[in-house]
């Protein structure tokens, strides 16, 4: 008996070591660079460009967020586009995917294998081949420079994703409650609106917040779309702003990475849960 | 009765397709139709000019192609794509894979540690590029330091993204950064799939560590990997927003990948047919490789 325990639990000491040794690193390389951008912003610029640098700041500043507030404060004009487009996505993401979604789990039919591929299919194309031509579409239609017109560009890139999302949560619910509402002789839509939609919340959840962060994250729509330095958002305001010059101001540059990732960072933790699991339930079944 | 049942069967189905209207609208006017438009833009002389003054491309015998692959940095390009596809995806998978397999064992805090290692993967893309260009930074940045260091001050000026035998791999490793923890959580998701009964088993029959890895855990993590996989050869394929921040596909192109090329000639250049010229190769390239993949990965698995 105690040799059968003894070979179930065959981690030897080396392999310990090993085991703890690539955890440590792994986790290094994933942690460290944001404890860096962390205690940067907190120096001052001198200690900052310190030859060797110092592992934590020696006088403690928040001088470079002040100076973010007050002298170049039009970062919070492409922060506040940012979280306007950025909600706005997810929003309607959330109304297309439960429309969709609910048809894609549910309707057996040849129609559904055909739209269940055209959404795989249109997650391949790269954005730079689409802007080529949403550049003039968007321009013929005088959308283009707008944040509505921005708006549905990145929609439509975030949309598949989310139904295909969103139908797996449809899939998991069972299909008897709904067949009993059917008989009482509600209609399909009540049923989907009053039953159905209530018990995947957290995957509507999911979905939102998903498209959220995508959309927080998009460079390549708002750098073709918008021309206007009043209508940009995020990643790109910092991208023509702040990275223009030969050389940088990197305590500024360090504390515009922690302003503009807090948010997505605090939105992520909160909703860890539906998250998680949204992810793995849209990979594995798209 | 028979009549009652199949109007409802017919305004049932009404139902679903109305349902399926938005989300078709956004995905064929602004995905489908802007692809095809692309590609027949890439057979054109289409340049800022004919947006401002509204006229159309005119046809110009295949001249767009004829000048991208003149360009000797198309190959170039192509080159670099698929060196940075290849490399970034390779050392995911094992990465991904270790800290998948010890997260997945009975060691302290590794709930905790599964959240806080996704960290990276919601860093907004371009703000990624700026913490790993400060690291990287020629003067002041952390890694030219230790460098210095370990080399016992024999290497100074050590400044990868400046250096064009080094700079894809810079980039590579802000990928690295930015998209391990994902395919991490998908690995982690993957291995409760692995029946706990079939690897005690194999224990007691004495199967060590790498014989209980290769025959039973990678079979049943083959789903899980078959996506994850080609997930990440198609964000690879398209990554654009780091390089552009990064490098802007320098030193001496050594970082110009299909994306910068194409994003170059259409909105720097300003000379969107050969842009679409470029993109349109670039989706070939990338369908073919998927389908290469899928290909390989279906005959492994019936080997």
């Amino acid at each position: 008996m105690k040799h059968v325990i003894h070979s179930i639990k065959d981690d030897t000491l080396l392999f310990n070591i090993v085991k703890y040794l690539v955890l440590a690193l792994i986790f290094l390389f994933l942690l460290f660079p944001l404890y860096w951008v962390l205690v940067t912003a907190f120096k001052t610029n001198m200690e900052a460009y310190m030859v060797p640098p110092t592992f934590f700041p020696k006088d403690f500043t928040v001088d470079s967020f002040v100076k973010l507030f007050t002298v170049n404060n039009q970062f919070f004009i492409y922060y506040k586009n940012n979280l306007i487009v950025s909600a706005a996505v997810a929003l309607i993401c959330c109304a297309v995917s439960v429309f969709s979604g609910y048809s894609l789990a549910r309707f057996k039919h040849r129609w559904s294998r055909w739209v269940f591929a055209l959404l795989l299919a249109s997650q391949m194309f790269p954005i730079i081949s689409r802007m080529i031509s949403l550049y003039s579409i968007l321009g013929k239609l005088g959308i283009i420079n707008s944040l509505g017109g921005l708006i549905l560009a990145i929609l439509a890139a975030q949309v598949p994703f989310c139904i295909i999302l969103m139908s797996s949560f449809f899939s998991g619910i069972p299909l008897e409650i709904e067949e009993a509402a059917y008989v009482d002789g509600a209609n399909k839509s009540t049923i989907l609106f009053r039953i159905v939609v209530p018990l995947v919340k957290s995957g509507l959840l999911a979905v939102g917040i998903y498209a959220f962060l995508m959309t927080w994250d998009d460079y390549l729509h708002a750098a073709t779309l918008i021309q206007n330095d009043a209508r940009r958002t995020l990643s790109v305001g910092i991208a023509l702003r702040y990275l223009g010059e030969l050389s940088y101001d990197w305590s500024l540059v360090n504390t515009i990475s922690i302003v503009g990732t807090v948010p997505v960072v605090l939105i992520f933790f909160f909703f860890q849960k539906y998250m998680i699991k949204g992810l793995v339930a849209g990979a594995v079944k798209g | 009765m028979k009549n009652q049942m199949l109007s409802r069967k017919h305004s049932e189905t009404l139902f679903y397709v109305l349902l399926d209207i938005p989300a078709l609208l956004l995905v064929i006017a602004f995905i489908i139709i802007p692809i095809f438009d692309s590609i027949v833009k890439s057979f054109m002389a289409y340049g800022v000019r004919n947006i401002i003054s509204g006229t159309p491309g005119v046809w110009n015998d295949f001249k767009n192609y004829l000048y991208i692959f003149k360009l000797d940095v198309f190959s170039m390009a192509t080159v670099n794509t698929f060196a940075f596809v290849i490399g970034v995806v390779l050392v995911q998978f094992v990465l991904a894979i270790l800290l998948a397999l010890t997260l997945n064992t009975d060691i302290k805090g590794a709930r905790f540690m599964r959240s806080i290692m996704m960290t990276p993967w919601v860093v907004p893309t371009v703000i990624s590029a700026l913490i790993w260009m400060w690291i990287f930074q020629p003067q002041y940045g952390l890694l030219k330091y230790l460098v210095g260091v370990i080399s016992g001050s024999r290497i100074t000026d050590f400044a990868i993204l400046n250096n064009p035998t080094t700079a894809l791999s810079g980039v590579g490793i802000a990928a690295l950064w930015k998209q391990i923890p994902l395919m991490t959580l998908l690995f982690l998701a993957g291995l409760q799939n692995v029946p706990q009964d079939i690897m005690e088993a194999a224990m007691i029959d004495g199967a060590g560590k790498f014989r209980r890895f290769f025959s039973i855990i990678l079979p049943y993590l083959s789903p899980v990997i078959k996506v994850s996989v080609s997930m990440s050869i198609i964000e690879n394929f398209k990554q654009f927003p780091l390089f552009w921040t990064m490098t802007g596909g320098g030193p001496n192109n050594s970082t110009t990948t299909l994306a910068v090329l194409s994003y170059r000639e259409a909105f720097v250049r300003n000379d969107l047919g050969s842009g679409a010229a470029v993109t349109t190769l670039w989706m070939v390239m990338m369908i073919v490789v998927v389908f290469m993949y899928n290909r390989v990965y279906r005959t492994r698995e019936v080997v």
